[in-house]
């Protein structure tokens, strides 16, 4: 898919008038690379129509130059960096404003000064293969840094991005920017982080599991013949778990086991019920392993986030990670941990751009450090012009893809 | 065991009606002499052949130490392995789980109402007037752990029926075989099985399973075992193990959490008051699931074997992995840290056979243990709860679940917490059926009355049952000789290097340890729990929380290597003189032989896990010997030994005390601590005093060794005690009222050397209570010989004589040459009380209750002989004074105790605060 989607944001991009992409922030994981650009628009530089938008820090911002565009986001197999290299290489990102100072627009050519910002633990993995092969220097960015920067914007900056899913029924939560403060954000890649945010740049990790999308993955691709994890997910859409766990009313004849106030269809042991000993692998589904997989790993992603947020009495959890996609599935579960385990106290709230936190922190890192040197006392200020949620049929499994070709216009002020 | 019954001579009735006649002043004239007795029993003893037990019943003035016959009766009935048909009446209770029956049955002990009489006879003597100082409650008797595969329900049917455990019905009130006939036998149960198999155990048996909840018995078991045994809790990590003291007034609120299919989470706040707080549905099922998905395990043992050679760096992702092989040092993590379980089995090049089941099997115990591990910590975190309790079968002993789970508590919890875990683990359902029991009278039981012993097939099996259950002894030689040669089906274990390298904390990788340790190699053997409930504290022990009998630590490894090679090089000569005790006939020899294959066993299990019987100590290695011996019926290996040397001493022994009378008082201490001291030399449990014997008579290397008394001693506090007793100047202490005396080996060393002392602490006033072993041990007289040696030598001496009168011990020559006794207003008595233990050691937590009472009103307690006052109770403090003495006869001791030399002498005199 990693291809093919990146394929369609290029064709996204062609069809932009002037698109020239810039600012390039990627997020090297262990399984995917996220990536998330500045496509300019025409009316870059204009500054016409800044004044009525509002910042995402808050601020008002004065008259003053900026550029138009939109923010692309894509991703890719880790596995596949190859093909990333070569798509980056063809994309023909002008660096324009990612040059150190000392450089002349004439000496851009002199690649070793070229820099884009990436975080994720591929940042320090692949850094010679970027400078070996396009002679570009990843800027290491922190991945905590990233994850929470990236909330952060995303939270403030768009208006519907948080939401909860309960029963199948998604409803986007109005974030009052006041009280965002303290939340605890689930990052789940690979593995888990729990984060704790006071604000930003304030954060703790807080707690971690390492059973996480890699996990699901790794898992699924040893049980499944599986060769994606979008294929592993597509699948344990179609399967029935209880073939596999040992449920609550297995063990009690039926019954729920009502003294401690566990129901008969509560799953007492994930794939308890693969102990069997005149079955294989091979007489179990596919469809049912990837859906007791998934459950297992969301229900247990759901409660250990709802304890770590009952330590430290936060109110909101919100998670986010490629590991999501928006999966309804997915989504189900962990609000269904959540709610079990905070007996209805704690909502389980999800982010429409969960996978790319990272990569939109770093991007938003360009703001901090390189354009200040570049644009002298100029900062760089997203505004988000337009954010609609075009996703109206979310409720489909798969659709969380849709977000990568989405699109978030904003402008950024030069001057 | 039939002997006492079988006595021609005496019955148990006649003891008691002897006792009473001791217990009043006149007596009863129908007893014959004790000399003669002594005689009779010279007899028996040369031509006793097979009839080993026959003395034991046949003196009547041994009436103080029955507690300590009727424990020799208990030690050679048959274990956990090998029960005898004829327990007195069981009760059982079941665990049915789906793959394990655990079951925990008790065994009563014979009817000991004769008991009070004879307590009472002793208060009486001891000037203790407080009758219901103590009734017993709780039955003696024995509680042992079984468990048998599901699969092989059949054998549990068996093992049920053929011990007849399913008719002891629920009341242990009343009679004991005829509760056969009673069809209506309810055995309590528990555990998903319980519901499945009601109908086999009805058929089969003809009992009803009486279902208790299986949580309510979790609780009920864990906090049984919590109070009742020490150091039944301990910690894992990184491979060791440590055992914990609970504080029974410290202990709630806990976590326990059950790791079965599933997990549960119990946040317990006392019996009866618990709450399921959480849980997980990643547990156990879930290891055994996957894994047999993934490798192609066919059980859940052979899936943990698996994981011991693994190595989840091929399918977890590490930290390292991510950053390029460098730690995530901003927040803590390691390179080594696991990022994401499986997470490198996204591979799209690598499929299901290309990873290796040990590397899977790994991986996925890592990821679910630690997980339980986070979670449990989340919980017990949020309820403010220190104590964590793992337990379930996911555990099994397993080292690097219980390392991994360690490791994830005490990683989130930064060192706060403690992941523990419980020796009886695995029965703690079937422990709480037991429980739910009304009239089983655990209740009240206490640390102090349980004593757990491990019988021969201890090593091998941990409580699982291999084969029918047997019989009698014979069965049991031929099991132990069966399996040493066959070695099939159950491995004997091999001794590995220390368990320092078991399993390796956290998350790092695991060294391999090879094909050739078992998975359940570093799983604890759990032993039959001896209820003894006359067991007691001794009382003048200054703090009972911070003693520990022990002075040599075993978990040291260089000391653990060192002592298994003294008993081990000891072995063939105690086999020698074991069979030769027991006349040297093919019988003897066979037992011999089972009993050295046995202890070598035990032996070969502690240095492969010197955790696996609990907290090691050298005292408690001392006394498993003498348990194995005891259990192929070695009654008293050393007793023609100690008859010769009780012998040969009495008979210098008036030389010795004219000597002495020709003394100054002072000069007399001196000489008399020097003779304790000297005397001391004797010991057959020393290999160096061993060799010495062959160079002289007794009373030759007696002399020798006092004249080579020079002080002053390694450790001599000699001026002090002195000070104490004499006073210095015109000022003269009062004498002490009482001493209790802890007398060590037969021969010159009571005879000589104790007993000369006991006999100044008379003259001046001082009650003496002689304190002796009920069980034979080594040379070590006993509480059953005291009374002979103190009888013999009163014929020489006025002053033992009248003392040893006014306590009773010379009932039959009082009535001939003591008719004028009245004229001595009140001589000081002369009193001998069985300790409670059989072991050369003495854990003072543990004492017979006739030993608490009578230390009471003791104000001066003398500990001699190296077990009981240098490898047990050196740091031992007292309410009262005490002076612990003994030669050191062993180099390495003397080096590490008192930084000296073999043959020095401690003289250790510690006043009352």
């Amino acid at each position: 898919m990693g291809e093919k989607n990146l394929e369609i944001v290029q064709d996204q991009t062609a069809t932009e008038p002037n698109g020239q992409i810039s600012h390039l922030a990627l997020d090297i994981g262990g399984s995917l690379i996220k990536s998330v650009y500045f496509c300019r628009s025409d009316s870059s530089g204009s500054g016409d129509d800044q004044d009525h938008e509002c910042s995402a820090n808050g601020g008002c911002a004065k008259k003053r130059p900026a550029i138009e565009g939109s923010l692309h986001f894509a991703k890719l197999e880790t596995s596949k960096i190859d093909q990333c290299l070569e798509t980056i290489k063809s994309m023909k990102l002008q660096f324009n404003g990612f040059v150190h100072q000392n450089n002349t627009i004439e000496d851009n050519t002199i690649k070793d000064t070229s820099f884009i910002k990436a975080t994720g633990g591929g940042a320090h993995k692949f850094a010679d293969l970027f400078k070996e092969k396009l002679g570009i220097t990843l800027e290491k960015e922190d991945e905590m840094d990233c994850l929470v920067a990236g909330a952060n914007f995303l939270l403030k900056a768009v208006r519907q991005e948080a939401f909860t899913y309960i029963d199948g029924v998604k409803e986007f939560v109005q974030i009052d920017h006041n009280d965002l403060y303290p939340y605890l954000l689930v990052n789940i890649g690979s593995g888990v982080s729990m984060i704790k945010v006071d604000g930003d740049g304030l954060f703790e990790r807080v707690s971690g599991t390492s059973i996480g999308g890699g996990t699901f993955w790794g898992l699924g691709n040893l049980l499944t013949k599986c060769k994606s994890f979008d294929e592993l997910l597509e699948l344990s859409h179609r399967g029935n778990h209880r073939v596999i766990d040992m449920l609550v009313g297995d063990i009690y004849g039926g019954m729920d086991y009502s003294k401690v106030g566990l129901p008969s269809r509560a799953i007492a042991s994930s794939f308890g019920k693969a102990i069997s000993e005149d079955k294989e692998l091979d007489d179990y589904k596919p469809e049912d392993i990837a859906r007791s997989l998934l459950r297992m790993i969301s229900n247990n992603i759901g409660q250990i986030s709802y304890l770590n947020a009952l330590r430290f009495g936060l109110k909101r959890i919100f998670f986010g990670g490629f590991f999501i996609r928006g999966q309804s599935y997915t989504m189900d579960t962990i609000s269904v941990a959540v709610n079990f385990w905070s007996k209805g106290e704690a909502k389980a709230m999800f982010l429409r751009h969960e996978g790319f936190l990272g990569a939109m922190g770093a991007f938003v890192s360009y703001d901090k450090q390189r354009l200040d040197d570049l644009l002298a006392k100029e900062s760089l200020q997203l505004q988000v012009r337009t954010s609609p949620p075009v996703d109206t049929d979310y409720q489909s499994p798969l659709n969380g893809e849709s977000i990568e070709n989405e699109t978030i216009n904003c402008i950024i002020h030069t001057a | 065991m039939t002997g006492f019954k079988e006595d021609p001579v005496l019955g148990t009735n006649d003891m008691i009606v002897n006792k009473e006649g001791s217990g009043t002043e006149t007596g009863s004239s129908s007893r014959p002499p004790v000399v003669d007795k002594a005689r009779e029993e010279g007899q028996s003893g040369r031509d006793m052949a097979g009839n080993s037990i026959h003395r034991s019943g046949s003196r009547p003035q041994l009436d103080l130490s029955k507690a300590a016959i009727q424990g020799n009766f208990e030690e050679r009935d048959p274990t956990i392995l090998l029960p005898n048909q004829s327990d007195d009446i069981s009760h059982l209770a079941l665990d049915i789980g789906g793959s394990l029956i655990k079951l925990v049955y008790f065994s009563r002990r014979e009817d000991r109402s004769n008991n009070d009489k004879r307590t009472k006879t002793l208060q009486e003597k001891l000037g203790i007037s407080n009758g219901s100082r103590r009734s017993f409650p709780v039955l003696g008797g024995r509680l042992h752990f079984v468990k048998f595969e599901t699969a092989k329900i059949n054998e549990c049917l068996e093992f049920i029926s053929s011990k007849q455990l399913h008719c002891g019905g629920v009341d242990v009130c009343n009679g004991l075989l005829g509760a056969a006939a009673n069809n209506n036998a309810v055995i309590k149960a528990t555990g998903g099985g319980a519901y499945k198999f009601a109908d086999l155990f009805k058929e089969r048996l003809g009992v009803s399973l009486d279902k208790e909840d299986e949580m309510d018995c979790l609780v009920a078991g864990a906090n049984f075992l919590l109070k009742a045994i020490r150091h039944e809790a301990f910690t894992h990590m990184e491979g060791q193990k440590e055992f914990v003291q609970m504080d029974d007034n410290d202990l709630f609120p806990y976590l326990l959490v059950n790791i079965g299919s599933g997990v549960s989470m119990i946040k317990v706040d006392g019996d009866g008051k618990f709450e399921r707080i959480s849980g997980t549905n990643v547990g156990g099922g879930t290891y055994w699931g996957l894994g047999k998905l993934l490798t192609k395990c066919k059980s859940f043992d052979e899936l943990l074997e698996l994981s011991q050679r693994g190595d989840n760096r091929t399918i977890d992702m590490l930290v390292g992995d991510i950053y390029g092989g460098t730690d995530y040092n901003k927040i803590g993590l390691s390179a080594s840290t696991i990022a994401s379980s499986f997470g490198k089995a996204i591979s799209d090049q690598k499929e299901l056979e290309d990873y290796s089941p040990e590397d899977i099997s790994l991986s996925l115990l890592r990821m679910i243990s630690y997980n339980i591990g986070q979670i449990a910590y989340l919980n017990a975190l949020r309820f403010g709860i220190k104590r964590i309790f793992f337990g379930g079968f996911f555990i099994r002993g397993h080292a690097y679940t219980m390392d991994t789970i360690s490791f994830a508590v005490h990683f989130w919890s930064k060192g706060e917490m403690q992941a523990m875990f419980l020796r009886h683990e695995g029965f703690l359902g079937a422990l709480g059926a037991f429980m739910s029991y009304e009239k089983h009278g655990l209740d009240d039981l206490m640390v102090h009355q349980l004593v757990e012993r491990f019988p021969m097939g201890a090593p091998y099996t941990g409580g699982k049952i291999h084969g029918p259950p047997l019989g009698d002894l014979n069965e049991k030689i031929s099991w132990m000789e069966k399996f040493v040669l066959k070695g099939t089906e159950i491995t004997a274990p091999v001794p590995m290097a220390p368990s320092g390298t078991t399993g390796l904390g956290g998350f790092e990788v695991p060294s391999s340890k090879g094909a050739t340790l078992r998975s359940d190699a570093s799983a604890l053997n759990i032993g039959v729990l001896h209820l003894e409930p006359t067991l007691e504290v001794f009382p003048l022990l200054a703090d009972l929380k911070t003693y520990e009998p022990n002075t040599i630590d075993l978990s040291d490894h260089n000391e653990l290597e060192y002592w298994f090679t003294v008993l081990s090089d000891h072995m063939p000569d105690l086999v020698d003189k074991a069979v030769a005790s027991e006349g040297g006939t093919d019988d003897a020899k066979r037992r011999g032989d089972a009993f050295a294959r046995a202890f070598s066993a035990h032996l070969a299990r502690l240095m492969e896990e010197p955790a696996a019987y609990g907290k090691l100590g050298l005292a408690n290695l001392l006394e498993l010997r003498e348990e194995c011996l005891r259990e192929f019926h070695f009654v008293d290996v050393y007793r023609s030994i100690k008859q010769r040397e009780n012998e040969a001493s009495l008979a210098v022994l008036p030389d010795l005390l004219m000597e002495l009378d020709s003394m100054s008082e002072e000069t007399r201490l001196l000489t008399l601590i020097e003779g304790v001291l000297a005397a001391n030399i004797f010991d057959w449990g020393s290999r160096a005093c061993v060799e010495l014997y062959h160079k002289g008579t007794i009373i030759e290397i007696y002399r020798m060794s006092r004249n080579k008394m020079q002080r002053p001693w390694r450790v001599d506090d000699f001026d002090l005690f002195k000070e104490r007793m004499l006073g210095s100047g015109d000022k003269k202490p009062p004498p002490h009222k009482r001493a209790l005396l802890f007398v060590d080996n037969s021969g010159a060393d009571i005879v000589l050397g104790m007993l000369p002392l006991a006999r100044e602490l008379l003259r001046r006033g001082t009650e003496v209570v002689l304190v002796a072993n009920s069980l034979p041990a080594l040379n070590d007289v006993t509480a059953m010989e005291v009374p002979e040696i103190v009888a013999e030598a009163a014929k020489h001496c006025d002053i033992l004589r009248r003392a040893a009168e006014a306590g009773g011990l010379l009932v039959d020559a009082m009535i001939t040459n003591s008719d004028g006794s009245k004229e001595n207003s009140s001589p000081v008595p002369l009193i001998v009380v069985a300790n409670g233990c059989g072991s050369p050691c003495i854990d003072l937590r543990q004492v017979s209750s006739e030993l608490a009472a009578a230390a009471m009103e003791a104000d001066l307690i003398i500990l001699e002989g190296m077990g009981r006052s240098l490898h047990t109770n050196f740091n031992a403090r007292f309410r009262c004074d005490a002076l612990k003495l003994a030669m050191v006869k062993n180099q390495r001791l003397a080096e590490k105790l008192i930084q000296g030399n073999i043959y020095d002498c401690v003289c250790r005199y510690e006043p009352a605060n």
